[in-house]
């Protein structure tokens, strides 16, 4: 009977320590959870994948967010999406008119917008240029840029953590979020959709930051 | 080790085999309620049959650690518990090492249970199903209620069956092994009848 108690023990301890690694000390129970808590206690850089848009002369990903020196807010969509990333773009919409209306008083928050397209082969320049302006996309504020090479843009879904699942209707379920990165391009905070007012004062936070040697 | 015995122990080495095969997995893994619903206890299964061809020794070994076939129980409960966690799910498509961890514990699971389900007894069993089945259930519910995907690998509605699944799943072994123990009660009852006759009874 005490071996059957010690072995009981032992498999009691062995399972608590394999739940708390899967849900970080029981503070999350999906994948996306652990994402966002990872995320934010490890900066996550954004890997150098080749990056092309209408009015883009950074070359790659990095350059285009270290752009200006500027912290972006940073979501992922395609155009022929016609679910979560209407929202997405009617958020980014909403944060574009509070970073226009911080500019009109004469306080430019340092924070700019980009929307990445997970479709690469089919959203072109034109499609882009076509989508942003229909939203209306102020290039100053918002860019919207693919990544051409296949490769590389699934690289980039990965290290980010964006899983893109097709719906069995045609159009793609993602993870859709908003991504903080900082002023040296990495992501620091991923926000839920409904989290945009916060993610927007973290981001104006963090830009208020004194600035990095080198940057203005 | 009886002719049956062996022959078990192989399907079980043959069914692990075809569950391990990357395009049996990824079949059963496409879909959320698929994972969970077939493939768990496929694997679980593959286990309990694999337990037949374990020797003599080996038995005795395993049973003299598992007195009311306790720790076989406990080892079902937790691994059931751990693998209804969602994160499981996504982490186990994203990194082969959960993957063939998530294989290996559900094999034993399925083990455990077949050595200690008769050690338990009626009491037992009645204790480690009351603990595991509401806990599929109230699970279940959670994924049919959630709003949320709570796996990025898998839709909304697949969740939703899931949890369907679950519930009914738990009803239905739930119903069974009432049943069973009826039945059990009953053919005790008519042996006892027949063997004490004059015996009034109880």
């Amino acid at each position: 009977m005490w071996r059957t108690a010690i072995v009981s023990v032992l498999l009691l301890l062995c399972g608590y320590s394999a739940a708390a690694w899967l849900t970080r000390d029981f503070q999350v129970w999906t994948d996306e959870g652990a994402r966002r808590h990872d995320v934010a206690l490890h900066p996550v850089p954004a890997p150098a994948v080749a990056v092309q848009g209408p009015g883009v002369t950074a070359a790659t990903l990095p350059a285009l967010l270290a752009e200006g020196g500027d912290v972006h807010i940073v979501d992922f969509f395609y155009t022929r999406c016609l679910t979560v990333c209407r929202t997405l773009g009617g958020s980014f919409q909403q944060l574009q008119a509070a970073l226009q209306a911080d500019a009109a008083a004469g306080q430019p928050s340092g924070v700019r917008l980009v929307s990445i397209s997970v479709d690469g082969a089919h959203d072109d320049p034109a499609a882009l240029t076509a989508y942003a302006g229909g939203l209306h996309a102020q290039p100053a504020l918002w860019q919207f840029v693919r990544v051409p090479d296949a490769a590389q843009q699934q690289a980039l879904l990965r290290r980010l953590g964006v899983v893109v699942v097709p719906d069995g209707r045609g159009d793609f379920e993602h993870n859709a979020a908003l991504l903080v990165f900082d002023r040296h391009g990495r992501m620091v905070r991923v926000f839920d959709l409904a989290e945009q007012q916060l993610a927007l004062n973290y981001a104006r936070h963090l830009a208020r930051q004194p600035a990095p040697e080198g940057l203005s | 080790m009886t002719v049956t015995a062996r022959h078990q122990a192989l399907a079980g080495v043959v069914g692990l085999a075809l569950l391990c095969l990357p395009w049996v997995r990824h079949a059963l893994e496409a879909s959320m309620w698929r994972h969970m619903i077939v493939q768990f206890p496929l694997l679980m299964g593959a286990g309990a049959l694999l337990a037949a061809g374990l020797p003599a020794r080996a038995r005795t070994a395993v049973a003299r650690c598992n007195a009311q076939g306790i720790c076989g129980l406990l080892l079902v409960v937790l691994v059931l518990a751990v693998g209804m966690v969602p994160r499981v799910l996504d982490l186990a498509l994203l990194r082969p090492e959960v993957e063939w961890a998530k294989l290996a514990a559900l094999v034993a699971a399925g083990a455990a249970l077949r050595l200690s389900w008769r050690p338990a007894g009626l009491v037992l069993q009645f204790f480690f199903l009351g603990n595991v089945l509401p806990m599929m259930a109230v699970v279940g519910s959670l994924y049919i209620e959630s709003p949320l995907r709570l796996c990025n690998a898998y839709l909304l509605d697949d969740q939703a069956r899931l949890g369907e699944w679950l519930i009914g799943t738990a009803a239905g072994v739930a119903a069974l092994w009432l049943a069973w123990v009826a039945w059990v009660m009953v053919r005790r009852e008519a042996r006892a009848q027949l063997g004490a006759p004059s015996r009034a009874p109880r």
